[in-house]
């Protein structure tokens, strides 16, 4: 019989899912577009999850990370609800023993993890600008007709990288523009994009941080060829990227799943039928003070079973059953 | 200035922003002493808020645009206006210019207004002149010279006892109903039972949680809404929090003098002086410092602190941004990461 943690991380443009056994290997792993449905999103990646590992599996511990983690949380009883970024940081010092330095860049988030001795010591995010993360190189490859899956390989081609501004993504865009009507190639102007925003990373997250060998790179924008050569470029050092880099929030929630249980804790896991209830998400404004709070009330058929975004505790406090404070 | 004596009991009302958290128990004692009535603008909230963003010009900060939203709440209530003049209140040191600006800024643009008592408090020169400032608002409120005098003493004194109860570890809003408790008994320096026994290093001492220091503008951080309740959070994750304004000011002098030159600016000169004094303070565990979109002054102040910490390298350093559009969750989540990287340091790791 097959035991083991599973791991899912919500982000806003992917939803990701693993598997993990009790030895900490990836059985499974799943990486689906969470196109504005979180819920569903995690119910058809347990659906999926299911019909891929044996009938007989026994789930001991359920872990949750990335901006939608308190839904998938209350939607399949997790153990662990974590911040992506302790999430990121615990998978990559687990399989890449040593790293001292994390790019992560996913669909709306980017971030640097700063490790010593396996150890944060320093981190940062992106603030409102989400220049140079993966929704935006995704927006620019629509606009230039190339498949998202090339763009790195095409960067790669390039002889001489043009030089975009990357300050600002509307900025990078008008700039794009100007270079493709001036007749510039279309590999030059991808890598000089790529280019373009490390340039910005570095600038603005990777901003005052000690970047130090070994880097790892990873988060869905990893999978850019063009964007880890423009790294190693900008940075003078080689930059890996680990196996199961797309997942990496995934994985890391999965090992908080199994140290969170490891006392022999029964896991609050529902069960993999959670894929087939329905679940309903309403949000109204509160009427009990001026700060009319949105709150957000999580139904399982028909039974609220969370309720967040009230200020003051009067809903999400007045649930006896799960208590989710965000 | 209108000048003129009104009557006993007119109501004098003070915005719960800006310096409120420095300096309001000093305001109060004294309006109060003169026979006047202090009303105070509620907690902030959402609507708050979007007033004072309507109300105030589009390029002040944040703080600033939530004082608008204050005044305006108060404006019909009160018969006056307490907005001082801020322009130094420390000997060859400035306040940021918006406070300055301020009592200009509002008459411009908030409608209603009832007299604005908008004294100059300018300690530049010197420290004494702290007493014209309240000598021209008492003649709001009497003729008698002697009796506004008497109630400057007295406000001064409520500070200072204010002051200790910082130092003795108190967040201002617990110092203040403190205060108020005693005053409700009896005003004397011997209704304050913690006073006395304050000194910078008693807060530092004892207990086992892990401590975090939060340097950032008193009205940043010590209001619930707009710091999304840092402090409170904080302590619900089981952390022991100190404040900059918890250290005692001739540490803070002390070490502010270690930069090159003398800041001129007396709010970064208390955020940096707390913060280095908090990076090698040995307890200390993390630091967090708050700052508001679009100070000029904090984005010196956060730089200096941050390249300290970074060659200091012991204590963890976070930097949050605060502003209008600030998402919760945004914050939150660098909270926790926050939390969890000083509780890993620290060899135990407490759930967050």
């Amino acid at each position: 019989m097959v035991k083991g943690y599973l791991g899912i991380d919500v982000g806003s443009v992917s939803t990701n899912l693993v598997f993990m056994d009790e030895t900490g290997r990836i059985k499974e792993s799943i990486y689906l577009r969470t196109q504005g449905r979180p819920i569903a999103t995690i119910q058809a990646g347990l659906r999926q999850l299911a019909e891929s590992l044996p009938p007989k599996v026994t789930v001991r511990g359920v872990g949750a990370t990335g901006s939608g983690r308190h839904l998938a949380g209350v939607i399949t009883g997790a153990d662990i609800v974590k911040n992506e970024i302790t999430a990121h940081a615990v998978a990559t010092s687990t399989l890449v023993p040593g790293v001292q330095t994390i790019i992560e860049i996913g669909g709306q988030d980017s971030k640097i993890i700063i490790l010593r001795n396996s150890l944060v010591v320093d981190f940062a995010m992106n603030t409102v600008c989400a220049a140079g993360t993966g929704s935006f190189l995704d927006q620019q490859a629509a606009r230039l007709g190339v498949p998202i899956e090339k763009f790195g390989e095409m960067a790669l081609l390039a002889r001489s990288p043009v030089r975009i501004a990357g300050r600002c993504a509307v900025f990078a865009e008008s700039d794009m523009i100007h270079k493709q009507q001036m007749g510039y190639g279309l590999s030059d102007i991808l890598a000089g994009l790529c280019e373009a925003l490390v340039r910005n990373y570095l600038n603005n997250v990777g901003k005052g941080k000690e970047i130090l060998p070994p880097v790892v790179f990873q988060g869905g924008v990893a999978a850019n060829a063009g964007m880890k050569q423009a790294f190693e470029k900008a940075l003078g050092c080689a930059v890996t990227v680990p196996p199961y880099y797309n997942v990496m929030g995934a994985v890391g929630a999965a090992l908080l799943a199994r140290e969170k249980t490891a006392r022999g804790l029964p896991s609050g896991f529902k069960g993999f039928h959670v894929a087939q209830v329905e679940f309903v998400s309403d949000g109204f404004a509160c009427d009990g003070c001026p700060n009319s709070c949105e709150v957000v009330e999580i139904r399982e058929e028909r039974r609220v079973i969370a309720r967040w975004g009230d200020r003051c505790g009067r809903w999400s406090g007045a649930l006896v059953e799960r208590k989710t404070a965000i | 200035m209108v000048k003129g004596l009104c009557l006993m009991g007119s109501k004098v009302g003070i915005p719960r922003a800006l310096l409120y958290y420095y300096y309001f128990p000093m305001w109060r004692t004294f309006f109060e002493e003169l026979g006047a009535e202090v009303v105070v603008s509620g907690p902030s909230t959402k609507s708050v808020l979007n007033q004072g963003v309507q109300l105030a010009v589009e390029d002040a900060c944040l703080p600033v645009k939530l004082a608008f939203g204050h005044i305006a709440g108060l404006a019909r209530k009160v018969d006056y206006l307490f907005l001082p003049r801020l322009v130094s209140v420390a000997s060859r040191e400035y306040i940021c210019p918006k406070f300055l600006g301020f009592p200009d800024m509002v008459r411009q643009t908030v409608p209603h207004l009832p007299p604005v008592i908008d004294v100059d408090v300018n300690l530049y020169r010197r420290n004494k002149y702290l007493f014209s400032a309240f000598k021209e608002a008492g003649k709001f409120f009497t003729a008698s010279a002697a009796r506004v005098y008497l109630a400057y003493r007295q406000g001064l004194a409520v500070l200072k006892e204010y002051q200790k109860l910082l130092e003795a570890g108190f967040m201002p809003e617990e110092a203040m109903n403190l205060l108020t408790k005693a005053a409700g008994k009896k005003r004397s320096p011997a209704a304050f039972p913690l006073s006395g026994r304050s000194s910078g290093q008693m807060i530092l001492a004892g207990e086992e949680k892990p401590m975090v220091a939060v340097v950032g503008h008193p009205y940043n951080i010590y209001d619930s809404f707009i710091s999304m309740n840092i402090l409170r959070r904080l302590q619900q994750a089981g952390v022991k929090v100190i404040t900059a304004d918890q250290v005692p000011e001739p540490v803070v002098r002390a070490e502010a003098a270690a930069l090159p030159k003398r800041l001129f600016w007396t709010l970064s000169q208390r955020m940096i002086g707390a913060a280095f004094y908090f990076l090698h303070a040995g307890r200390v565990q993390g630091l967090l410092h708050v700052t508001s979109f679009g100070c000029g002054p904090d984005s010196m102040t956060g730089e200096l602190i941050n390249r300290r910490a970074r060659a200091a390298g012991a204590v963890p350093l976070l930097n949050l941004v605060l502003d209008e559009h600030s998402g919760e969750a945004g914050v939150f989540t660098r909270l926790e990461a926050f939390l969890d990287m000083v509780c890993f340091r620290g060899g135990k790791f407490q759930e967050a």
